[in-house]
């Protein structure tokens, strides 16, 4: 085995992380390599959301480390991660509903853009949001609420953009539309680690699969390889 | 017209103040959870140093109003978001209210120290009173008029804020979903933080604006009330709209104001009514509250409660009562009173052990229902006249029961609410007590019979005579009282060990689980609180008693909260707990401030620094509450796990048994004076712990240590790589790193 | 005929439809599953049937009587228990007193003489718990504070257990004996009813099983059918080709 020479963006080692007393990870090893798209694969509970909460700093491992470029950050609060260009978008809602879509865009501007550069980006390529640029996001249907969400990653150039469950909810229509702008981002060089249940439609975006069940990183390798399994590990039998 | 528009006016200008009060409180609640118990407080300690700086010192007003603004309120405001954020994590509701509380307590007893309450203060209106506009035949004054310009701004000012300015968009996302806005790199803390120091600002400037606005001298503890409200304003907006807490606010104000124009005169209550206004709206508006879907909730809070059983509790019962049988012999009978009370606010404390300790529930008042109980008795139950008049057990029984079905009536509109909204009807009530029912000291005809309520503003108290047993006489008096605290504390722990108290446990802990197993939530807390309240009458009776001659004063507000807050620090799950909070509010703090006058009588060169020293304490006494945030359990939960380390080494115990009857011999002979016995038995018996570790450390620190897992073992131990080679082998990684061509650990 | 029966059931929050118009059954002596994605409305569905949740429209019919307007108290006195997903234990009480004050509960709602302690000896022991019973419910691993809370359950005698994840965070030991207790509950009339992402265990467990996905009942049936439902296919994997 050989030292990559770019060490990778986000490394998982023996990971392990629990909620109170129950744990939830048991000891996930995770790479994503600079510039490339890793997909966390698996059933509801397998833990993806746990292991992406682990890299965006909103929850400390209870063990093993977790390594940005090479450099350990194990402990990194989710503040200093989104300052170190870790943009995570969460399962769900991304947004705030309370907020306004163009309130929402200024909570994501900061030292990496500012409110006009955002709503640049964000209305260009996605148009319905300036329509509703003074609409609570929470008034949003569910696809405008993700492409609001996925804004933030348009705008702030992150180097690493996290992304859960981008389709939960979501019309098949929309998630490929938001897949498409995902693979814009990942043309444009951006790492980008996302947990998604529907297998297939990542896959073909995906340079490396990951496939996660109860807490165990059960099967790393390319996509292909994986989609095999699919079946029987999600619907059992 | 003029009259109308006038009052009008008034109104307004009491609304704006309002407004601004409250505007201030929902920030932080919103952007923090926390409800700031606090914020009259804060509001009151501006107001003073404002008067300070600018009447005492002679500063321009400019000047003192940029230091109070500028300075004090912004520091207030960060200081107590430091110390909040830092504990209250998983704590429960209760914690959190003491926390505030103690702030609150512990600025009103800075306030006195640095104030002499006998001194009158009375602030003038900024610009004067002579500047005057007059609008519709209305002369209002600029102070007036400021702070109408200045409740118009803020109420502008804050939309901007909160719409137009990003720190404004933050606040608003910090409630929304602080996660998300961490993860968007914003540190919620900071942003709420800023709240803090906008909120205490906005207090320190109602602060500063209310007093000449309502006339007469700036005090401590009407100030403090302020946040009530305030709080009353707030609630129009659930806690939540700014633009209903304004509209709260006025309407608030416009009633206070009308209420004096309108109301008969022969009404002598209405100024009473006045004070506890805010008082009654709140509770009206809680009454309205639409109540809360029941939802899943069991997080596991920080508090930690050990249940002992009934034999155990019995077992200190009788120890409790020999205790106090044995230092009633050492103490001068001038201070068998002083005993007395702190054991009778002892019982009252009790009423919180069930209610919080057990049921999770809160009541912020206990003697509001204490005082409803006096008063039931000393109308119902007197026989005989003069000295000879005595309490009938018939008075005793309609008092209690009186206590029992009031706190019935005031839980249920908040009953169906969150516990936070529990603890405000009660303090709502507890208000509307003082300010209300304990002022009617003036005699009233209604259906052809007159009376008082509170006759005279003194009620003269007898005790009770049940047959040949007469408790006028103070021993008796004494050993009554505690051997009915001990019976009520054994009751209480039989009572929790039952099926009663274990639904109560499991209320607490889950209400969404025990409605899932058929608990009718709403019957359980009603007959808890009944009985609480019933507990707290019982104290209060006891209390009155004892005294043989109360005011208003026995029963005021800040009292009930001291001793809810001392309950909680000593432990609001046990019985002991209880016992620690009566007796210092009590007993103790009496007894140590007149420890150190006495001394300082006698050492007139020590004077002023004992003097310090009694405020320090009564400050302190305040700000002991914020430690609470540290040690949620209580102090004498760590006392009791401390303790149960010696079961190992009962030598230890019989010895320090020992040196007990010595210091008590010594106490006996007045070698020992009763102060320096005490503490120095309190000393004995918390060191006792530390002093078993130095000599039996075999035995106390070997007991405690937790058995190292198995898989641990030998993990501390050296790890050379000979063994680390063979593992390797035995598990087959070396195979391995033979077919990868990797060298081997040992290599 | 069933125990439980929805009706046409749909729930909105603000402008989100989180159930459209379901309408299923729960049959006693059997195991039923609820399953679906992320999102697709099963804990909704579970609180319209606890009574957590009101419905915007529809019915919710149990053991015959229209028990729609009712809360969760009503309806766990007539025969209704669940457990939780985060699990809600009595946190400051042990093992067996968890159980204990579920019969303390149902004894002040029926002024029956239950013999408590007996009846909580009794569940123990079925459960399996008698060896941890004086442990503090806060320290057992979560696999078995799962068992803890269907034991409190049992407790009330429910004719409807409902079970909302109750495999998470157990181990595979436990949670096949956790699927044995499963099939003696239902062996003995009891209608059990769960809500569980691991699929291979409801495959297994379950001999009816409800697929959700959007709000929306896409799926009812055996394992078997279930599994070859290309709805349900395309719920769980998503499909390749997207119009």
């Amino acid at each position: 085995m050989t030292i990559p020479e770019v060490p990778p963006v986000v490394e998982l080692r023996g990971v392990h992380a629990a909620y109170g007393d129950i744990e939830v990870l048991h000891g996930i090893d995770l790479t994503v390599p600079a510039g490339s798209v890793v997909a966390l694969l698996g059933p509801n509970g397998a833990g993806k959301t746990t292991t992406m909460k682990i890299v965006s700093g909103l929850l400390r491992p209870t063990a093993g480390h977790l390594r940005f470029s090479g450099r350990d950050v194990t402990g990194i609060t989710a503040v200093e991660a989104a300052g170190l260009g870790v943009c995570s978008i969460p399962e769900g809602r991304g947004v705030f509903a309370n907020l306004t879509v163009r309130e929402n865009l200024w909570v994501s501007a900061g030292e990496r853009a500012s409110l006009d550069d955002m709503e640049e980006v964000a209305y260009a390529r996605f148009p319905r949001l300036k329509e509703r640029r003074s609409q609570l996001a929470g008034s949003l249907s569910g696809g405008e609420q993700q492409m609001l969400a996925l804004s933030r990653a348009l705008g702030t150039n992150p180097a690493v953009l996290l992304l859960d469950e981008l389709s939960m909810g979501l019309a098949p229509m929309v998630v490929s539309e938001m897949y498409e702008v995902v693979a814009g981002l990942a043309a444009e060089g951006v790492s980008i680690l996302l947990a998604e249940q529907f297998a297939r439609i990542v896959l073909p975006l995906a340079d490396q699969a990951v496939l996660m069940v109860n807490g165990h990183a059960v099967r790393t390798g390319p996509p292909a390889e994986i989609e095999e399994e699919l079946s029987t590990t999600y619907l059992g039998g | 017209m003029t009259t109308f528009l006038t009052y009008t006016a008034l109104g307004l200008v009491l609304g704006a103040v309002y407004a601004i009060a409250a505007s201030g409180l929902v920030l932080t609640y919103n952007t923090s959870g926390i409800f700031n118990f606090a914020h009259g407080a804060q509001a009151m300690i501006g107001a003073f140093t404002y008067y300070q700086l600018d009447v005492a010192w002679d500063l321009p007003a400019g000047v003192a109003l940029v230091v109070v603004l500028g300075v004090l309120g912004p520091a207030m405001g960060w200081i107590q978001h430091a110390l909040i954020m830092r504990g209250l994590r998983d704590t429960e509701q209760i914690t959190r209210i003491v926390v505030t509380v103690a702030i609150m307590l512990g600025l009103v007893a800075l306030a006195q120290w640095l104030w002499d309450p006998q001194e009158a203060r009375i602030p003038g209106m900024l610009f004067g009173v002579d500047r005057t506009v007059t609008v519709l035949g209305v002369v209002l004054r600029y102070h007036e008029v400021l702070c109408l310009v200045i409740a118009v701004a803020l109420a502008v000012g804050l939309r901007v804020l909160f719409n137009r300015s990003r720190l404004g968009v933050l606040m608003r996302a910090t409630v929304d979903d602080p996660d998300l806005l961490s993860l968007a790199g914003h540190d919620p803390d900071r942003v709420s933080a800023r709240a803090w120091m906008l909120g205490s600002t906005l207090a320190v400037l109602a602060g500063v604006l209310i007093t000449p606005v309502i006339g007469g001298p700036l005090e401590a503890n009407a100030l403090t009330l302020l946040v009530v409200d305030a709080f009353a304003a707030a609630l129009f907006g659930r806690l939540k709209s700014i633009p209903l807490t304004f509209l709260g606010a006025i309407v608030l104000g416009l009633m206070n104001s009308y209420l004096v124009a309108y109301a008969p005169s022969e009404w002598t209550w209405v100024g009473n009514l006045r004070q506890s206004l805010a008082m009654i709206v709140l509770f009206a508006i809680l009454i309205l509250l639409r109540h809360e879907r029941l939802r899943g909730t069991a997080t596991r809070s920080r508090e930690r409660y050990e249940v002992p059983t009934v034999r155990r509790a019995v077992v200190w019962g009788g120890v409790f009562v020999l205790a106090v049988l044995a230092f009633r012999q050492i103490i001068d009978p001038s201070s068998v009173g002083v005993l007395q009370l702190g054991i009778a606010f002892a019982v009252i404390a009790l009423s919180q052990t069930l209610l919080t300790g057990y049921a999770g529930e809160l009541n912020l008042a206990p003697l509001a229902f204490s005082a409803i109980a006096t008063l039931v008795a000393f109308h119902a139950g007197i026989q005989g006249e003069g000295l000879d008049a005595r309490m009938s057990v018939g008075g005793l029984v309609a008092g209690v029961v009186a206590a029992a079905v009031t706190g019935a009536i005031v839980a249920v509109p908040a009953l169906r609410l969150r516990g936070l909204y529990l603890a405000l009807a009660t303090l709502a009530f507890g208000v509307f007590v003082s300010s209300m029912i304990l002022r009617d000291i003036q005699e009233h005809t209604l259906f052809g019979k007159t009376f008082a309520i509170f006759p005279n503003g003194n009620l003269l108290f007898p005790r009770l005579a049940i047959g040949p047993v007469d408790l006028a006489d103070d021993d008796v008096f004494l050993m009554v009282t505690a051997v009915l605290f001990a019976v009520l504390g054994v009751g209480l722990v039989a009572l929790r060990n039952s099926g009663y108290g274990r639904r109560l446990a499991a209320m607490k802990d889950s209400p969404a689980a025990s409605a899932m197993l058929g608990q009718r939530l709403l019957r359980l807390k009603l007959t808890v609180f009944a009985l609480s309240t019933a507990i707290a009458g019982l104290g209060g009776i006891l209390m009155s008693m004892g005294l043989r001659s109360v005011t208003k004063e026995h029963f005021v507000f800040t009292m009930s909260l001291s001793l809810v807050m001392l309950a909680v620090i000593g432990g609001i799950g046990y019985v002991s707990g209880a016992l620690f909070g009566g007796l210092i509010a009590g007993a103790g703090l009496t007894a140590i401030v007149t420890l150190l006058s006495d001394t300082a009588t006698e050492h007139p060169q020590f004077e002023e620094s004992l003097g310090l020293v009694s405020h320090i304490i009564l400050v302190g006494a305040g700000l002991a509450g914020i430690g609470i945030a540290q040690n949620p359990s209580g102090i004498l939960h760590d006392v009791f796990a401390a303790q149960r380390r010696l079961a190992k080494a009962p030598e230890i115990r019989y010895g320090a048994l020992a040196v007990q009857c010595v210091l008590y011999a010594l106490a006996w002979f007045d070698v020992l004076g009763t102060g320096t016995f005490v503490l120095l038995s309190l000393v004995l018996w918390l060191s006792l712990p530390s002093i078993g570790a130095a000599l039996r450390p075999e035995k106390v620190s070997g007991g405690s240590a937790r058995p190292v897992p198995p898989e641990l073992i030998g993990i501390d131990s050296d790890y050379p790589p000979g063994l680390a080679d063979r593992l390797d082998e035995q598990l087959g990684v070396n195979a391995l790193r033979d077919r990868r061509g990797v060298s081997h650990a040992g290599a | 005929m069933p125990v439980l029966e929805t009706q046409g059931v749909s729930v909105r929050f603000g402008g989100n439809v989180a159930l459209r118009d379901v309408s299923l059954t729960i049959e006693p002596g059997r195991v039923t599953g609820l399953i679906g994605p992320n999102g697709a409305g099963k804990t909704t569905m579970f609180n319209c049937v606890t009574g957590m949740q009101t419905v915007a429209s529809g019915r919710v019919v149990f053991d015959g009587r229209d028990i729609t307007g009712l809360g969760p108290g009503g309806r766990a006195r007539l025969g209704m228990a669940r457990t939780f997903q985060r699990l809600e234990l009595f946190l400051s009480l042990s093992v067996r007193d968890n159980i204990r004050v579920a019969g303390d509960i149902v004894r002040a709602n029926t002024r029956h003489r239950i013999d408590v302690e007996a009846e909580t000896d009794r569940v123990l022991e079925l459960a399996g718990l008698a060896d941890i019973a004086g442990e503090n419910v806060a320290e057992i691993p979560t696999g078995r504070a799962r068992v803890v809370e269907v034991a409190r359950a049992l407790m009330t005698r429910p004719k409807l257990l409902l079970l909302d994840e109750p495999a998470s965070g157990q181990t595979e030991q436990e949670s096949e004996r956790f699927a044995d207790l499963l099939r003696e509950l239902a062996a003995d009339g009891i209608a059990v009813c769960l809500v569980e992402h691991d699929l291979p265990l409801v495959m297994s467990l379950c001999s009816t099983i409800h697929v959700l996905d959007h709000g929306t009942l896409i799926a009812s049936g055996t394992a078997a059918e279930v599994q070859r439902s290309p709805e349900v296919i395309a719920a769980y994997i998503g499909t390749e080709a997207v119009a």
